[in-house]
């Protein structure tokens, strides 16, 4: 039996032996063994905890002269913290407890933070106090292209910006006879059916904002034209549905992992997708070929899209309150900041990889700091073009955006397809009954569908969406039928 | 068995199962039947029935269910059939082989099939390189083939699951019956039919019930091809939406009726006990040495599984070396780079260690508490015993995100289960038990067949010599179905390795990170994410298959694993 066993038990403890001869070294203790502790929980991906925790690991050593452990909790995305937060202080509450076992939020689109705060779940920030000289126009403004930056009560603050994107595949682009893409209006062409990466709104309030801004651009488009009114309104609404509902269309699906487009997109399975900037600069740069070019292109889109910021907060009743205050000002210090952009290796720069992401206060960009950046000409604010969110028009109906996207385009997305197809590739279907929205109109949405969506009764907000995915699919057949159509 | 100990096994197992099971899992989908006022209502239910594409989806689920079974079995009973009849050449080590799919890592896996099927993948420039495709005019492997890619995926993938519980069955049957029929003049088709796999149907049960109810909740695969039409895709889209509406755990409680439903519909219609015969004489074998072409044969038809099956494989071996691989047959530029950085990472030493644990004492206990269920199922005559049977396959159809939130929400501080959780919130235990609840149905199908097959005449006859019960089971019963648990353990071994849902959800600090959760870390990583994931999904590639290669090599006796 030994005899049998030996080689395979050689092989077993050869195999285990690897990782352990090849174990990094690492600045943050061990668990159990810092002096300190901090509990941050984050949808941030691994580059971005693994820096942050040895800058600030390095940084509370410099200043305390103590070890820390920094504990990163990262179940997902935006919906897996919500869960595990929101459950986290309801079983505090039953407890009679303040505070759960996290002390700092860190990172994910504005709206989840403000989520958190209405919920009374976090604690007043002291880097507002400590460093009131931060706060201004020319350093972390309150807000920025119609985007809030941190919060006037001082629950959570931006410490990083990011733009939503265009990533495309040039050889893809060529295989469907299309010139790069520069607007949103442009992956609407049915040149892209089947070739469109497209991000999913429902699991992401980034995503949702993003389109929120792309009806806002055809709204304020259409106002601009014709002056502000109910029917200017109404018409920008449709036309921002309409885009949607096209690039759904092309959708080969929707997804909610960050990496998964430009993944697809360098592969070519996907000509082109959605995608923010920091994730499209990455992929970019890692298929460079030794020439220096890539086959892969991250873009801003010419108007709607806006410089929206990941923030950072520290939970009511942290266990520890203090050092999770202090991790705030970190990220706000000029290292916290250069951080997030500083080429590896350079003197307060990450260990190993850029972070590729902008830092939120603009006075880190300066020629002596930019010379040093990863991407240097990125300049967010610059460049962030005239396009100002204005909440007024569609921020109400922020959250019923997800369920009349999903209604509109996810649920019924083979047929939707299959219109698409007849509509607009084989001119056999109606184009017009394709792009019926009435159902959705930005009447009927705002007065008579807000009330269900936002209310109470789950059911009855289900029932709302079966309803309306129903219509659609109905609507999508016929045109798929050829109903309508000029043959 | 004794009617007193019959109960007493039953209601230590229904309360375990009571409390580890259906106590989470319905904390979690019971939402779908609860009014905002705290009321009942079955209003969810009918949004779901109400809803055409959800109807669409449970439909697409179903036939993905039966079609890939059907697929399966074609691709496994042979196999298991010439395994059990011929010694041909190299059949140990191909036996064990053709287990590969087995150690397929997740969301590499995935990958590694992305680059295999992609428009610039594997396929597509082989077929270019050969003038077969045009380079401008590509075929879409993953949105064109949808239905049946998920099929073939499928199958190629199950097909272990299958074979191991048909060998364990074959294993069983006394060679005399075949022989007796050839003897009175039966043909060899006729043979198969009316002998032999009336004989084996046990075990085509054991994993065919399986392979149903894991193709019917499949996630992972349709993902991969893109197509959200069939409901566990609809289910995870709707557990993740922020809108948090309970409508997607009322499609999971129907989900689980039909799996109930499906499986007590084919187990009384193929999958009862009828086939007890007497064991098989030791000594007595039919198999037939093979030599020459023939025998090369043999060795070519598992070769070719084999090597079909480890086509993903082969795809996250291939990415974990390259550093571009982009519309070439293989990467044209290999590298050992990530290998090194994700291996080196400070994450994947505790992961190893904390998987070999959660994953061995998991398999332990599922294979005693398997046995228990499954001694209760065949040996006694106890009412309900066929009702457990069939609860006792919900885990597979339960969504890993379902079960994993259930454990999340009843863990915490002055919840029930919060005992669970060990100094320092370590998880090992709540996750151990995770793994064993959700394993569990790959040992109580092997240890049923085994005990349907094995007669009840050699217990009897330990006892009536005097032997007590524990020596009876310990003596004649286990060792008897001794092939069946293996296949079960190994089943359960490597999937508790390889399970997603609970340990992305329950293992939060980094110092109990299990292997998965390690790989899943390091895809997030900027730029090489997938690279380094495939690195470390081919470490524990490596790791798993010597596993089950070493249990074919050590545990297996003459003629392989799943025969002793």
């Amino acid at each position: 039996m030994w005899k049998r066993s030996l080689p395979i038990l050689i092989l077993l403890a050869i195999v285990v032996a690897a990782p352990l001869v090849l174990r990094r070294d690492s600045e943050v203790a061990a668990a159990g063994q810092g002096d300190d502790k901090l509990v941050i929980i984050t949808p941030h991906n691994d580059s971005i905890r693994a820096e942050f925790g040895e800058a600030f690991a390095e940084h509370w050593k410099e200043r305390t002269g103590r070890t820390i452990h920094v504990d990163w909790r990262a179940p997902g995305g935006g919906g897996e913290i919500r869960k595990l937060v929101n459950g986290a202080f309801e079983a505090a509450e039953d407890l009679g407890k303040k505070g759960t076992e996290f002390d700092v939020f860190f990172g994910g689109g504005t709206k989840d933070f403000i989520g958190q705060a209405n919920l009374g779940h976090l604690a007043p920030l002291t880097v507002f106090d400590d460093e009131p000289q931060w706060f201004r126009d020319d350093r972390v403004p309150a807000t920025f292209s119609g985007e809030t930056y941190y919060d006037p009560d001082h629950y959570w603050v931006g410490v990083c910006v990011s733009q939503f994107g265009i990533v495309y595949n040039k050889d893809a682009i060529r295989w469907i006879d299309e010139v790069p893409p520069q607007r949103w209006e442009d992956l609407g062409d049915p040149s892209y059916f089947g070739r469109l990466a497209l991000a999913d709104p429902t699991k992401s309030s980034s995503v949702t904002q993003a389109f929120e801004m792309l009806i806002q651009e055809q709204m304020q488009l259409v106002i601009a034209e014709q002056g502000d009114s109910p029917e200017a309104r109404a018409e920008g609404w449709k036309k921002g549905l309409n885009l949607l509902q096209r690039l759904g269309a092309n959708a080969r699906y929707f997804t909610d992992s960050a990496s998964k487009i430009p993944h697809d997109v360098a592969l070519g399975d996907a000509a082109a997708g959605t995608c923010i900037d920091f994730y499209g600069r990455s992929f970019e740069d890692s298929v460079r070929g030794s020439n220096g070019v890539s086959r892969l292109k991250w873009i801003s889109p010419i108007g709607g899209t806006s410089v929206s910021v990941d923030s950072i907060a520290v939970f009511r009743g942290a266990p520890n309150m203090e050092i999770a205050q202090e991790f705030v000002r970190f990220c706000l210090t000029e290292r916290g900041q250069l951080l997030w952009n500083l080429k590896p290796g350079v003197e307060g720069g990450p260990r190993s990889r850029s972070l590729r992401r902008l830092p939120v206060r603009l006075d880190m960009y300066t020629p002596d700091r930019l010379k040093n950046f990863t991407d240097p000409d990125a300049l967010p604010f610059e460049r962030a073009g005239s396009f100002v969110y204005q909440p007024e028009l569609t921020g109400k109906a922020f959250d019923a955006l997800r369920v009349i996207f999903r209604a509109m385009c996810m649920d019924p997305h083979d047929e939707l397809k299959d219109a698409w197809r007849s509509a607009a590739i084989e001119g056999k279907g109606s184009l017009e009954v394709l792009q019926d929205v009435e159902v959705i109109s930005y009447d009927r949405v705002m007065n008579e569908l807000l009330p269900i969506l936002d209310g109470d009764d789950p059911l009855e907000s289900a029932r709302l969406l079966t309803e309306i995915s129903k219509h659609f699919r109905d609507q999508y057949q016929r045109v798929a039928r050829g109903e309508g159509g000029a043959s | 068995m004794k009617r007193s100990n019959a109960i007493g096994v039953t209601v230590v197992v229904s309360l375990l199962f009571l409390v580890f099971f259906i106590y989470p899992a319905l904390s979690v989908v019971g939402e779908a039947f609860r009014t905002p006022e705290g009321g009942f209502t079955l209003g969810f239910v009918v949004e779901v029935f109400r809803n055409p594409v959800y109807v669409e989806g449970l439909w697409n689920a179903l036939l993905l269910g039966v079609v890939s079974t059907l697929v399966t079995l074609a691709i496994a009973f042979p196999l298991a059939l010439i395994s059990h009849r011929y010694d041909f050449f190299g059949r140990k080590i191909l036996g064990a082989l053709i287990l590969v799919p087995l150690v397929l890592p997740p969301f590499v896996g995935a990958i590694g099939l992305t680059h295999i099927l992609s428009v610039t993948g594997s396929l597509n420039a082989g077929l270019i390189e050969m003038g077969l495709m045009d380079p401008d005019h590509r075929i879409d492997w993953l949105a064109e083939g949808r239905f049946w890619g998920i099929v073939v995926m499928n199958a190629l993938h199950l097909y272990p699951i299958l074979y191991m519980n048909i060998v364990a069955s074959l294993a069983q049957l006394d060679p005399a019956m075949e022989q007796a029929a050839e003897n009175l003049g039966c043909s060899p088709s006729r043979r198969l039919f009316r002998i032999t796999l009336p004989l084996a149907m046990p075990g085509i049960f054991a994993g065919g019930s399986i392979v149903f109810i894991w193709s019917f909740t499949e996630l992972g695969v349709p993902l991969v091809f893109n197509y959200s039409r069939v409901a566990p895709v609809q289910v995870f889209h709707g557990i993740k939406d922020l809108g948090g509406n309970p409508a997607p755990y009322a499609l999971v409680s129907v989900i689980l009726l039909i799996s109930a439903l499906v499986f007590g519909l084919t187990k009384y219609f193929f999958g009862r006990g009828s086939s007890v015969t007497q064991p098989r004489p030791k000594g007595r074998n039919a198999e037939k040495k093979l030599t020459g072409l023939t025998s090369l044969g043999c060795s070519m038809i598992f070769a070719g599984v084999f090597l079909v099956a480890s086509i993903p494989h082969a795809g996250v071996i291939l990415l974990s070396l390259s550093e571009d691989w982009y519309d070439s047959v293989m990467p044209l530029v290999l590298t050992l780079d990530h290998f090194q950085e994700a291996l080196g990472d400070p994450l994947v030493v505790p992961s190893i260690e904390n998987s070999l644990i959660y994953a061995s004492v998991a398999t332990l206990i599922s294979v005693v508490i398997g046995v228990a269920i499954a001694w209760v199922v065949v040996r006694s005559d106890i009412r309900g015993r066929s009702l457990m049977d069939a609860l006792v396959m919900l885990p597979l159809a339960v969504p890993g995100l379902v079960m994993a939130f259930g454990y999340l929400a009843l863990s915490r501080e002055g919840k029930p289960l919060h005992f669970l959780i060990g100094p320092g919130g370590s998880p090992a235990l709540l996750l151990i038990v995770a793994y064993a609840v959700r394993r569990l149905p790959y040992v109580v199908r092997a240890a049923v067949a085994g005990l349907q097959q094995s007669n009840p005449a050699m217990e009897e006859a330990a006892r009536s010599l005097g032997a007590n019960p524990m020596r009876t089971l310990r003596r004649v019963s286990l060792p008897l179905i001794g092939a069946n648990l293996v296949a079960g353990g190994i089943l359960a071994f490597a999937f508790s390795m390889l399970e997603v849902s609970d340990s992305l959800i329950l293992a939060q600090q980094a110092e109990h990170f299990p292997i998965t959760k390690a790989i899943y870390t390091l895809l997030s990583t900027l730029g090489n994410g997938h690279e380094l994931a495939a690195a470390l999904g081919v470490w524990a590639m490596v790791f798993l298959g010597i596993a089950i290669v070493g249990a074919a090599g050590i545990g297996g006796k003459k003629g392989g694993l799943f025969k002793m």
